[in-house]
């Protein structure tokens, strides 16, 4: 969006790019339901559903970071270190803790604040002392990992307090509650980035950030704000995967970056800066999900699984780009 | 990922020339030749269980250990590892390469050194090595399919997680257990759902085949490790998780012998695992690694620790250790090495 078109007629613009993935996702549900008929029950769509909710967060912060116009690599190893570090303060050190034995209330407040943290360092260096996104948080990505590792000695940790287990295993109302907080999350995202003036502001710094400062806004601290908030939603994602899995293993989120950036950027988000938006990115949350339940359902060999879930994705773009018949930017 | 190579060169570098201290004082000291271990990563319950080994048995032997590298699953850091190791002297590597064709060059340079190789836990595609230290990889899921299909009578239907098949150990359970459900358990229907050693991708698969097929009775992990706790908070959300007797029972099996898994199968959670031996792993790699520097040699057969020595191809030959399973009944026996550790 080069020139800043009138209010209405930019969202209604947004609307068709969130629209692309719609023609893709109809045609995966029609697959689905003829390579299995137990696709369409309703306890396999909750699965798939519940199965994207950690993916489904990480998008949410990386989309709201790639409007803004920068970068972030490092979410998929605060994942694994946010729950570790929360967890290994309160477990004792019999069970691979630190020993601080501090009360198991604290662990999930604790957690998010680590969440918390990794973004406030993020800013830091990436806002206020200018550094490159990439390389800043390609560094962020291998030192937590690595402090990780260094705090639990590469193990997995077993022995975990149930408030951590609680948001990522309960249900309420018949689905789970990891569903309905994600569902939340997003609804609350796709109002502010549409229609409240922090969110505007995000996309006037990514798409033009001397024109966004001209404009009157503090094009840092949006940032700041961006990049904290996806730090606590990385760690969100870190607990909810944590209460799934019920185990914290070292390699917890690694490699999830790879399905971040392939689900926002087939749901339209632009790797440029400015465009795209949190509907886009969930409809390719959802397109992932999609492929992976199919092939699990069609029993897919193991040789060839990889090389079908990528030359899916390629067909889903090609479908977007056919039904709209607008050029995809890269 | 340009920025990767200098920052491992780099370290190699900071690596080696701390070295020329080091290297001259064990020649001064002992007069034994050091030996140098590589770990294969740090983030496995498993590895890091045989960390824990290594140090002790090299005491025990009076092996003179130079202080173990890590190549964290990255065959480039091994091979940055190996040539720092060999500048500061080293007579002997022990190593794991994960991945195993991609050392073979390696082990070709360090043979014209002269520096003999032990590889733990797998085996090199190509190349020589003095002798592979291993467990026998298709018995696992050989014993896995046959405690299986004794357990359910041999009808019903198994989720089997893989590991990677890019690691031959992966390969051989996969192969193993595949060849002996067919052979011996027709009326068996097995899944087997490819993970990559990824506990979320097992919980997803295990999941969406439990919707497909409500009446899944039986189920085969290759690695405790990172399968158990995600298979077991599936099965507790989905009420699942019952003792051995009610109808409703999954018959999980399971590989590694970590002390959780015994946990489990004292709880009733899980049925069997087949130990895969860490201390003997550390024990015999460095055994064979100081046989090596002093110069003897092997012969394919019987050994006087309850292992057979393979020639598994011309001039290789391969120590297969035993792998007990375990069950219920001798879940307790003190001699397993999931007993000997703390949690």
């Amino acid at each position: 969006m080069s020139t800043v078109p009138a209010r209405l007629s930019g969202i209604r613009l947004a609307r068709m790019r969130d629209l692309t993935l719609i023609p893709a996702i109809l045609v995966l549900l029609v697959v689905g339901a003829v390579v299995d008929p137990v696709f369409l029950s309703s306890t396999n769509i909750i699965n798939v559903l519940q199965q994207q909710t950690e993916l489904s967060l990480l998008v949410l912060a990386e989309t709201v970071i790639l409007i803004g116009g920068r970068f972030d690599l490092s979410l998929e190893s605060t994942v694994g270190l946010a729950p570790a570090l929360g967890v290994a303060l309160v477990i004792p050190a019999a069970s691979n803790g630190l020993g601080t034995s501090w009360p198991s209330a604290l662990a999930v407040p604790l957690i998010l604040l680590v969440g918390l943290l990794v973004g406030a360092l993020n800013a830091l260096l990436i806002v206020r002392f200018g550094l490159s996104a990439f390389i800043v948080t390609l560094g962020m990505l291998i030192t937590l990992r690595g402090l990780q590792i260094g705090i639990t000695g590469g193990q997995s940790l077993f022995e975990l307090p149930p408030s951590v287990l609680y948001l990522g295993s309960a249900t309420w109302l018949g689905l789970p509650l990891s569903i309905w907080l994600c569902g939340t999350l997003f609804a609350v995202g796709i109002a502010v980035l549409g229609w409240f003036r922090h969110g505007r502001a995000v996309y006037a710094v990514g798409g033009n950030v001397d024109a966004a400062r001209a404009a009157g806004i503090r094009t840092d601290r949006v940032m700041w704000i961006v990049f904290i908030v996806a730090g606590v939603l990385a760690a969100l994602a870190g607990l909810l995967m944590t209460g799934r899995l019920g185990s914290i293993a070292a390699a917890q989120g690694d490699g999830l970056i790879f399905k971040v950036f392939a689900a926002a950027v087939i749901g339209g988000v632009s790797m440029n800066g400015g465009k795209g938006t949190l509907f886009g990115a969930l409809c390719g949350v959802l397109v992932l999900g999609l492929i992976t339940n199919i092939l699990t359902l069609a029993g897919v060999s193991a040789q060839w699984i990889q090389a079908v879930y990528g030359l899916i994705i390629l067909v889903a773009l090609v479908l977007a780009r056919v039904t709209t018949g607008k050029a995809q930017d890269s | 990922m340009k920025l990767l190579r200098p920052a491992i060169l780099a370290t190699a570098l900071v690596v080696s020339l701390t070295a020329c201290d080091s290297a001259a004082t064990p020649e001064n000291a002992g007069g034994t030749k050091p030996i140098a271990v590589d770990l294969p990563r740090a983030d496995s319950d498993f590895w890091n269980s045989y960390a824990k080994y290594v140090p002790a048995f090299a005491k025990e032997a009076g092996i003179n250990l130079m202080t173990p590298t890590n190549s964290q699953n990255d065959i480039a850091k091994l091979v940055a590892n190996t040539q720092a190791l060999t500048s500061q002297g080293a007579k002997a590597i022990v190593m794991a390469p994960q991945d195993t064709g991609a050392i073979a060059t390696t082990l070709t340079q360090l043979e014209q050194k002269k520096i003999p190789v032990v590889t733990v836990d797998t085996r090199p595609d190509k190349g020589n090595v003095y002798m592979v230290v291993r467990a026998d990889n298709r018995a696992y899921g050989q014993k896995a399919c046959e405690f299986l299909g004794a357990k359910l009578g041999g009808k019903g239907k198994v989720v089997e997680f893989q590991g990677s098949l890019s690691s031959v150990n992966g390969r051989d359970r996969s192969e193993a257990f595949a060849e002996c459900m067919q052979s011996k358990f027709p009326g068996i229907t097995v899944f087997a759902e490819p993970t990559d050693w990824e506990g979320a991708k097992a919980s997803a698969a295990l999941q969406t085949r439990l919707a497909q097929h409500p009446d899944i009775n039986g189920i085969y992990m290759q690695a405790g490790g990172v399968f158990l706790a995600p298979t077991l908070q599936l099965l507790r959300t989905k009420n699942l998780l019952v003792p051995p007797g009610d109808p409703k029972h999954i018959f999980i099996v399971s590989n590694d012998g970590i002390p959780q898994e015994f946990e489990a199968i004292r709880k009733g959670e899980i049925d069997a695992t087949v130990s895969q031996p860490a201390d003997l792993y550390a024990k015999y790699a460095l055994f064979y690694a100081k046989a090596a520097v002093e110069g003897k040699t092997f012969q394919p057969g019987r050994t006087d620790h309850d292992s057979t020595i393979v020639e598994v191809r011309k001039g290789l030959l391969e120590d297969q250790l035993p792998a007990p399973l375990v069950t219920k009944d001798n879940v307790e026996d003190s001699a397993l090495w999931g007993n000997q550790i703390g949690k």
